[in-house]
Formats: structure tokens, sequence, C-alpha cells
């Protein structure tokens, strides 16, 4: 069982991690917005596209934060 | 060839109501009430001896208690000692459904997005309750990120919305996918070698005995990082930036 401190396995969670960030926070953007288009306004196209480009904009930060932290 | 998804699909045992709820039993409940089990009789077994000098059973739980604390002492800090309990029950049982779930013939309950959605939307409930609770109100200054200036606050309040959304649905998709696809991959190239004969059927053979020994390194992986992510959410709860 290796330390939690073992710079291999702790760069190796911190790898995994930024994948799936960059496809959830896209998700998330792209739902609120589609949600934003057919339950609250007729803004029609455009809550799903300005929620993606937020999606992008938030995924993009994330993994630039987590690199960031990285040693 | 049978369809890749089929070791997945979920078929009723022992069909239960309970006040108008399915709960009925099934492979995946069964297998957690194993998982429940076995890490129990483990730990209490280890536990039971309590000498000096410790047993093998022993010393691989006291590492295994060393291994969580030492994560909840690296992104929590002291007090987040607290939360051992739930932190350390996490861990092993994501592990033990991980492992277990490759013995053939068994099933893996953590492939259900509903096991991991389940945890992930809790451990995120309750990190964010944690928060308002120590912090009270002052506690959404998580949505305005340290050092931003006035005129972009209208964008960066809607970009760490997300992000904070993000967090239940990554945490839970990651474990998820993580296993269902290992899973496919090893049911497929097992399925080649059944097929290939001896032939050629060596080949697929091997790649998926190398692949089973990578499947045993991401299940403790996967497990590692839904606590390790638990804990960086929660510890984000305690410090404000």
């Amino acid at each position: 069982m290796p330390s939690s401190q073992d710079p291999l396995f702790a760069g190796l969670g911190q790898a995994v991690r930024i994948g799936t960030n960059l496809l959830a926070t896209l998700m998330v953007g792209g739902g609120l917005g589609w949600s934003i288009d057919s339950y609250l306004l007729p803004t029609e196209p455009w809550g799903l596209v300005g929620g993606l480009i937020l999606g992008l904009i938030a995924g993009i930060r994330n993994a630039y934060r987590t690199a960031q932290r990285m040693p | 060839m049978e369809d890749p998804l089929h070791p997945f699909e979920l078929h009723t045992i022992v069909p239960l109501s309970l006040f108008g709820l399915d709960v009925s039993i099934n492979k995946a409940v069964i297998m957690m009430f194993l998982v429940v089990g076995l890490v129990i009789l483990l730990l209490t077994k280890a536990r039971s001896s309590g000498s000096l000098v410790p047993t093998k059973l022993q010393s691989v739980a006291e590492l295994l208690v060393e291994f969580i604390r030492g994560m909840i002492h690296d992104t929590m800090g002291p007090e987040g000692m607290r939360f051992f309990p739930l932190i350390a029950t996490l861990f092993l049982f994501i592990l033990f459904c991980n492992l277990l779930g490759l013995i053939p013939g068994t099933y893996t309950v953590t492939s259900q997005l509903v096991v991991t959605g389940v945890f992930a939307l809790g451990v995120y409930a309750l990190s964010i309750l944690v928060g308002l609770k120590i912090h009270g109100i002052k506690f959404l200054s998580i949505l305005v990120p340290s050092g931003t200036p006035g005129w972009l606050l209208p964008l960066m309040i809607p970009i760490e919305i997300i992000s904070q959304l993000a967090r239940p649905v990554s945490l839970s998709v990651r474990l998820f996918a993580n296993m269902t696809a290992g899973h496919v991959i090893l049911g497929v190239l097992f399925g080649l070698a059944i097929s290939g004969g001896l032939l050629i059927g060596w080949l697929p053979f091997s790649f998926t005995v190398a692949l089973y020994g990578l499947e045993l390194g991401i299940a403790f992986i996967q497990a590692y990082i839904f606590t390790i992510l638990t804990c960086v959410y929660m510890g984000d709860a305690f410090h404000l930036h």
C-alpha cells in the first residue's frame, strides 16, 4: 500500500481528474443552457450555445487551476 | 458473441415492496451485502488480536487506517478527522466493490450510475451543508474567486456555479465509466479469445491477463480518487480560499 504522499500516486490521481472534469462542466453548462431554452425563456438556440461556451470556459479554468496546484 | 453490456443488466431475484417502493433483491444488492459483511468481518478480526506486535491482518488494517488518515491530513488538516468514519467507510466500500467485482461471476456494484451518483450527490450535499454551518452566508463567497475585478463578476459567477454543479457529475461519472469500460473491454477480449480457438485465441487471452492486472490497479486508484476528491470538497468547505 503506497503512502498518499507518493509522488507517482498523487500525480496519477490529479491527472485522471482533469479529463472527466472537462466533460462534466461541458455537460452541466449545456444542460443548464438547454433547460433555460426549453422551460424558462423563449431564446431557442442561444441558451444552449451560451451554456456550452460557459461550460467550456469553466472546464478549462478548472484544468488550469488543477495543473497550477501540481508541485 | 453476446452483447458486451449484457453482464451489467440486473434481474430481480427476490421481489420485495416496501411502502409502495420497489426494494427487490437483485445481484447488485447481494453484492453490496457481501461487501459490507466482508469489510466488517475483516476489520473486526484484525482488531480482535490487538497485540503490540501486529499480526498479518492487523498490519494490513493499520496500513489502511494510516493511508486514509494521511489523505485527510493532507487535504483537510487535523480538524478533518471528525469525518474519518465517513471517509473510511466510503473508501473501503468502493475499494471492496471494485475489487470483488473483478472476480468472474460476481457483479460490480460501482458500475451502476445510480450507486455512484447517490454517493457523489450525498458527499457534495454534505460538503455544502458543512460549509454553510461553519461560515454562514459568507460561504457563498466560494462563487467569487479571490482577486476578481468587479466588471468580470457577471461572467465569473455563472462559470463558478457551473464548475460547482459539475463536481458531483464528474465524481459519479468518473467512477461509473471507469468500472464499466474496464469490464466491457475485458469481456470483449475474452470473447475474442474463446471464438478465436487455440490457433489465434492465445493473443487476445494474453491481453486479457495483462488488462486484468491493469484493472486491479484501476480499482484501487478509482477508490482513491473518489475519496481524495471527497476530502478536497470537504476541505474547501472548511477553508474559504
